[in-house]
């Protein structure tokens, strides 16, 4: 039997992607979140790489199915109500095509709204 | 250096002995292929740490705006209202509340101050609604009550096309006069 064992960070990368695919959308991410990427961009950048960013969204898990947290910071151009369901769309539909994991539910909160 | 001090070679030296001598390079050290291939390690690890030691360190440019969005996103995350939808979606109130004063600001003579957004006792998931108190300053002469309408009429707007929630209340308060 062949296990495949997909890590919360490429997942998160994933849906930070998917995210900002949507026009007007940037991923916001908090202290923690800042504070992890200074040293995961510390430790890859002695290896050489670029790592993709995954800050402001977080991982659990359910079984096997992943519940994901978004913040994200919008253009006022269009309604807010509807950029976040084109994010929980766009999440919902990319993670689990580049990632084969499930996604069980994507909670977006829009933390600001920027001209 | 202690760590290494239980780490003897199969020559009887342990590596701690090695890195000590390892600029003056004795008879022993050049014939051992124990000492040697630590030596030659040993100095590997010291161009790397030095080499660290060397490189400057910038900090990205942007890191204070960096750092002052983080906390501003950790601040706002705690305090929503809901978006319509299956209630995974919410809005920070800091949120609403700059998208309604940049539509009151829009009428001639009004300038928006504070803005205090709630969520209303009777809101619900598929149908969020909210309460707002806006503070405005007007310019003396050129304000009528024509204008109090017409923020009231484009703050209503604003949070239906704009964010996508029911105003139920909206309080204005005119809280400064502008020299026209």
């Amino acid at each position: 039997m062949i296990e495949t064992v997909v890590s919360a960070p490429a997942v998160a990368a994933v849906a930070v992607h998917a995210a900002e695919q949507v026009a007007g959308v940037r991923v916001q991410p908090g202290v923690a979140g800042l504070v992890g990427s200074v040293v995961r961009a510390a430790r890859q950048q002695i290896k050489g790489l670029q790592p993709a960013p995954v800050e402001g969204v977080r991982v659990r898990w359910s079984g096997t199915a992943a519940v994901l947290e978004v913040d994200v910071v919008i253009s006022g151009q269009d309604q807010a109500a509807a950029v976040a369901r084109a994010v929980q769309r766009s999440v919902r539909a990319l993670v689990p095509e580049l990632t084969g994991v499930a996604v069980e539910s994507v909670l977006v909160t829009i933390v600001d709204v920027a001209w | 250096m202690a760590v290494t001090s239980d780490y003897v070679l199969p020559c009887g030296r342990d590596v701690e002995e090695v890195w000590e001598a390892i600029d003056l390079s004795d008879e022993h050290t050049r014939s051992c292929p124990h000492c040697g291939a630590v030596r030659e390690s040993l100095l590997v690890l010291r161009e790397a740490t030095a080499e660290m030691v060397r490189e400057e360190v910038e900090p990205p440019f942007d890191l204070v705006s960096r750092v002052m969005s983080a906390v501003r996103a950790d601040v706002r995350r705690s305090d929503v209202v809901p978006l319509p939808g299956d209630g995974l979606a919410r809005i920070s109130t800091r949120a609403v509340a700059a998208v309604l004063r940049y539509a009151a600001d829009g009428v001639d003579g009004v300038r928006a101050r504070g803005c205090r957004v709630v969520e209303a006792p009777e809101s619900t998931g598929m149908d969020p609604v909210i309460e707002v108190e806006l503070s405005i300053a007007i310019t003396a002469g050129q304000v009528t009550h024509q204008a109090y309408d017409e923020v009231r009429r484009r703050v209503l707007a604003a949070a239906s096309a704009r964010i996508g929630v029911r105003l139920a209340r909206l309080d204005l308060v005119v809280s400064d006069v502008l020299e026209g």
